[in-house]
């Protein structure tokens, strides 16, 4: 379990969370804690849990048993009409981008703006065009999804996650079906939120990818947390 | 509002297809319920106008002297509801009955003698317009001593309106059940939309959207699909009566009587109506589809 010395300076808690799928254990006994602008890879196997726990904290699914708090909202106690609260303040990026295929990349991202509320159009147009523009997306502004490359969605998708400026960033396997080159542009970018004071926590089975980071790894295995070969965990 | 209101005609655009189905299927329920308003309005104006041309004839006894008859004629005048009284003595009637066969008047001719009585014929006011007031009337004249019988359209128009009143009964029925008909119909199209919107709807709950984000658009456009088809509903029964009734028109039949369109009041109830159609469908689907 992690030693919880400054409760203040973290953003994220789990304490013993367990979620079951029916008979099947998706998470068992799961504790860690992630400090506010940490920068957290989620490592294991496939079916080791990784995408349940992006959920678990999104609050795509609840949780079976246990304790967890995200920025301050409890989730096991959590009710519907809080949920959209939690998930402003989290932006998620998934491995298959989950852009809306009707809409304009500009509309995509607007749509967060649009969904917190923001009335003022010249304020959301101005903070959209800066995403697009950082993402590298400004000239594709006014293209639909299906039109653009795997890396150029998930850039849109990157740009989506950061525009509501949420504290905390969720990547569930940002970089799976990208290749080389567009996989670290999305790195980049990620790194760029972290640098500009979001905690970043990624899912990953690539150890090439958690290497070129100095960053702390949390690791499971068919639901469970254990020690991850060749790093230790300091929680 | 205007937020819900731009976000709604966007989604209407954007996902035509399915939405025209939509609009197409109020449209026709529209028209179909419509036509059936139409021929119960006119049919109500036509019996109203029948009605009004109704004159009530009293056959007087063959005892009864002209100078009674007068006598009877004046006493007629004087009774709520009469408008104004003839006299017609058997001569006249027999000369107008020669007069409307015509070429057949011949048939008339084998006759011995004149076998029509003397007669009144009375006109009631126009404000005399139910049924039952035009019974009361002829009864009332039925009972004086001077009177044989009393004949007017009496059977005929009570049959009919035996007929229009279990029209009009089958009609609300058949309009209520149309209406819940319309109302699921409607629901199981929105629900099609809904599916074929399901990953975006999840998806905008996802980056943080509310239950009230994401429904008041998908409501608003229900009302949009409702209004939508209960214009173009209506426009189709328009284009359909103006091709169709003037040739229909009884014209120089009836001069009391003229086929006319919807009112407007009429038209704002279906419009009304085919909005809360719309409304109510979106309103069943969104409970089952968002409940999940």
């Amino acid at each position: 379990m992690d030693q919880i010395s400054d409760i203040d300076s973290q953003i994220i808690r789990f304490y013993r969370v367990t979620k079951h799928f029916g008979e099947t254990c998706a998470l068992q006994d799961l504790s860690f804690n992630v400090r506010k602008n940490e920068f957290l890879f989620i490592t294991g196997p496939s079916g080791a849990g990784k995408s349940t726990l992006i959920k678990l904290l999104y609050m795509g699914e609840r949780m079976t048993g246990g304790y967890a708090i995200v920025d301050g909202m409890n989730l096991a106690r959590m009710g519907r009409r809080q949920i959209p609260e939690l998930r402003r303040r989290i932006g998620v990026i998934f491995q298959d981008f989950k852009l809306i295929d009707s809409r304009t990349v500009f509309q995509n991202v607007a749509l967060v703006m649009e969904a917190a509320g923001f009335k003022s159009r010249s304020l959301i147009r101005e903070r959209v065009e800066d995403l697009l523009e950082l993402v590298g997306l400004a000239h594709h502004a006014e293209a639909y999804p299906p039109t653009l490359s795997g890396g150029e969605k998930q850039r849109a998708a990157v740009a989506r996650a950061m525009v509501g400026k949420p504290k905390i960033i969720l990547a569930d396997e940002p970089t799976a079906s990208l290749d080389p080159d567009a996989s670290e542009r999305v790195l980049r970018l990620l790194r760029a939120a972290h640098a500009r004071g979001a905690t970043v926590v990624i899912t990953t089975h690539d150890r090439d990818l958690i290497s070129r980071f100095d960053a702390r790894v949390v690791y499971l295995e068919s639901g469970r947390r254990v020690d991850s070969p060749g790093r230790e965990e300091t929680g | 509002m205007i937020d819900v209101f731009r976000r709604s005609l966007s989604d209407f655009l954007r996902h035509r297809f399915l939405h025209g189905v939509c609009l197409f299927t109020i449209a026709l329920s529209v028209f179909i319920v419509s036509a059936f308003g139409l021929f119960f309005i006119n049919a109500g104006s036509l019996m109203e106008a029948w009605q009004k041309g109704v004159r009530i004839t009293a056959y007087l006894k063959p005892d009864v002297t002209r100078q009674q008859a007068v006598e009877l004629s004046k006493s007629v005048k004087e009774y709520d509801g009469v408008d104004e009284v003839s006299y017609i003595p058997k001569k006249e009637g027999f000369a107008w009955l020669k007069k409307q066969l015509g070429p057949q008047s011949s048939l008339l001719s084998d006759l011995e003698g004149n076998p029509l009585p003397d007669a009144l014929e009375i006109g009631p006011e126009e404000n005399i317009k139910t049924a039952d007031a035009v019974d009361r009337l002829a009864a009332k004249i039925g009972r004086q001593a001077e009177v044989a019988d009393v004949e007017y359209a009496q059977e005929w128009l009570h049959r009919f309106r035996g007929i229009y009143n279990l029209f009009r009964v089958t009609a609300a029925v058949m309009a209520g059940l149309v209406f819940v008909a319309i109302m699921f119909i409607v629901a199981n199209t929105i629900r099609l939309i809904l599916y074929s919107r399901q990953e975006e709807i999840e998806i905008t709950r996802i980056i943080g959207a509310d239950e009230a984000f994401i429904k008041y658009p998908l409501y608003l456009e229900g009302v949009m699909l409702g209004l939508s088809g209960g214009l173009a509903g209506l426009a189709l029964l328009y284009v359909v009566f103006s091709a169709t009734v003037p040739k229909l028109s009884p014209g120089g039949l009836l001069p009391y009587f003229q086929i006319t369109f919807l009112g407007p009041e009429i038209m704002l109830l279906i419009l009304i109506s085919s909005m809360l159609v719309g409304w109510l469908g979106c309103y069943i689907s969104i409970r089952r589809f968002l409940r999940v």
